[in-house]
């Protein structure tokens, strides 16, 4: 299960079975200080993408794969699916 | 080494409709889900309908595991504090031969996939194809052999069904995606799935026994991007859903989330779920591309189905993914009797995709994306204005009707510029569309 990122957080209710290497990764993590609004941190459902001082932090474990960041930042975000057996599983 | 008639990348509603066609047909058939089970990761809208699920599983509603038949539709132009309905309901829809059911991804996917297996497809399981097998070529590579699973198992076949879903990596690697969607191309969607007990649900609904209702919702939920919401009945949750197209929620700085958490907020919706708890929250996208950005569907040795396919017009996806499914299956049965899987023979497949009444709408609907992009404020002009019409017509007053008519064209003149609402309305009676 994983822990409340914020009161409320609707995360910790979904089954993730959570890979040790992350399937998100970043093409040149420098380039996110030049992104404007860094929509990854908004857009992204279940806030898998977090700015912390100066470098973009990314809690692979949160996703719920719906491949939305890549599609906004296909400059920067490579995202994959994670492997065989991991990630979310739902139940309704 | 394994080597089936065809491997079927995805157990979906399209990839286990082929895979349940092509062995009912007596061909070996792989099913691979990279989940631990089929619907683990699949998230919808809500429907399944009867008539298109029904030609490919006669009778299905005996058996299937699905939540409630739909008697009750509506329509909800939601504004800040007020909102202009319409629906319609009807008890036939509670009987055979059923129009619309809702169901639970998780079990109606998992259900199929179990039926393509008890014909005799052979499911396996976590199991996540990453890329192809080339057949080697003199220069180039050669066609499609079979897939390579990402803990490095190859499973070969003479077809490859590609019904991987919203996001086309194996797609792309078939050399089948001519043109790369943008993200103006998806719908980003987050739902809630809230549990309440089945009277409530009958009572706040007003539904008998099983029966069940559906409600869009349109401008409120999106705040200031075009997109939809939906409030559905299963047997004892409810799902709400909310989104809109991706790069619209990207440059407006809308987060879905905190749409989904507004949108829970309105009086009207609070009302159905309060007291409800939080089971489960889920994200999906939807490939809206269309006609426009249609990958190519066929190419030797393999084919292409579902949401990999763009197979959506409208709100339907889930039957267009299973009808392509089994056209994609009757085509491979074909090229086995015949011998022959290269493109030429399996070319067959798109031709009975052009000829399937749907695609005749996928096709009109082809600028629709355009217009979204160009008339990104519909939504919002259309919902603000009808509830301000409405408020107007309803509100009991001093005015004379003479007065009162007045007062209406008032409120559509002072909204904006008068050859603004002349274009939109031209663009909306040919492009927007409701559901």
């Amino acid at each position: 299960m994983l822990e409340a990122k914020f009161p409320g957080d609707p995360l910790p209710l979904l089954e993730i079975n959570v890979d040790n290497t992350s399937h998100i990764s970043l093409r040149e993590p420098k380039n996110c200080l030049l992104c404007a609004n860094k929509p990854c941190t908004y857009i992204c459902p279940s806030q898998v993408f977090e700015w912390e001082e100066d470098a973009l932090k990314i809690n692979y474990s949160r996703c719920v794969e719906c491949g939305a960041c890549q599609q906004i930042c296909p400059e920067n975000i490579i995202w994959e699916y994670p492997r065989a057996g991991y990630g979310v599983t739902y139940h309704y | 080494m394994d080597t089936y008639d065809a491997i079927v990348v995805g157990a979906g509603p399209a990839g286990s409709t082929a895979a349940l066609t092509l062995a009912r047909n007596g061909l070996s058939v792989a099913l691979l889900e990279r989940g631990q089970f089929p619907g683990c990761k699949n998230v919808f809208g809500g429907t399944i309908y009867a008539q298109p699920v029904a030609e490919i599983l006669p009778a299905f509603w005996e058996t299937a595991p699905l939540e409630r038949p739909v008697v009750t539709e509506e329509l909800w132009f939601l504004h800040t504090d007020s909102a202009v309905r319409i629906g319609f309901g009807s008890l036939r829809f509670a009987r055979q031969p059923y129009n619309k059911f809702t169901v639970l991804r998780s079990q109606f996917d998992r259900w199929l996939a179990g039926e393509a297996s008890k014909a005799g497809a052979v499911v396996h399981l976590k199991a996540h194809a990453r890329d192809f097998v080339f057949d080697k070529g003199l220069f180039t590579r050669g066609p499609v052999q079979g897939v390579r699973l990402d803990n490095g198992e190859i499973l070969l076949s003479n077809v490859v069904i590609i019904a991987e879903g919203v996001l086309p990596f194996l797609t792309a690697k078939a050399g089948l995606l001519p043109k790369v969607p943008p993200a103006y191309a998806y719908t980003l969607y987050v739902k809630e799935v809230l549990s309440l007990p089945e009277e409530k649900i009958n009572d706040r609904f007003q539904l008998e026994n099983n029966e069940g209702a559906i409600i869009g919702m349109v401008g409120f939920p999106t705040s200031t991007a075009i997109g939809k919401a939906g409030l559905w009945t299963n047997k004892d949750t409810i799902s709400l859903i909310v989104g809109g197209y991706l790069n619209q929620l990207a440059s407006q700085g809308l987060s879905p989330y905190m749409l989904l958490k507004r949108l829970k907020e309105h009086p009207f919706v609070k009302r159905i779920i309060q007291g409800a708890e939080l089971v489960e929250y889920q994200a999906h996208m939807i490939p809206k591309g269309g006609y426009t950005f249609l990958p190519k569907l066929y190419g030797d040795n393999v084919l292409v189905v579902g949401d990999a396919a763009l197979m959506i017009s409208g709100r339907r996806g889930t039957d267009l993914a299973m009808l392509s499914g089994k056209y994609a299956a009757e085509t491979v049965v074909q090229a086995k009797a015949k011998g022959d899987f290269s493109a030429k023979m399996l070319a067959n497949y798109a031709l009975k995709i052009n000829e399937a009444f749907f695609m005749e709408d996928i096709k009109a609907r082809r600028s629709d994306l355009q217009y979204y992009q160009n008339w990104s404020d519909a939504d919002y002009l259309i919902s603000s204005i009808l509830n301000e019409l409405a408020n107007e017509f309803f509100t009991v007053d001093f005015l004379n009707e003479k007065e009162k008519r007045a007062r209406l064209v008032s409120i559509i003149r002072s909204k904006q510029f008068p050859l603004k609402t002349l274009s939109d309305l031209w663009a909306a009676l040919r492009h927007w569309e409701a559901l």
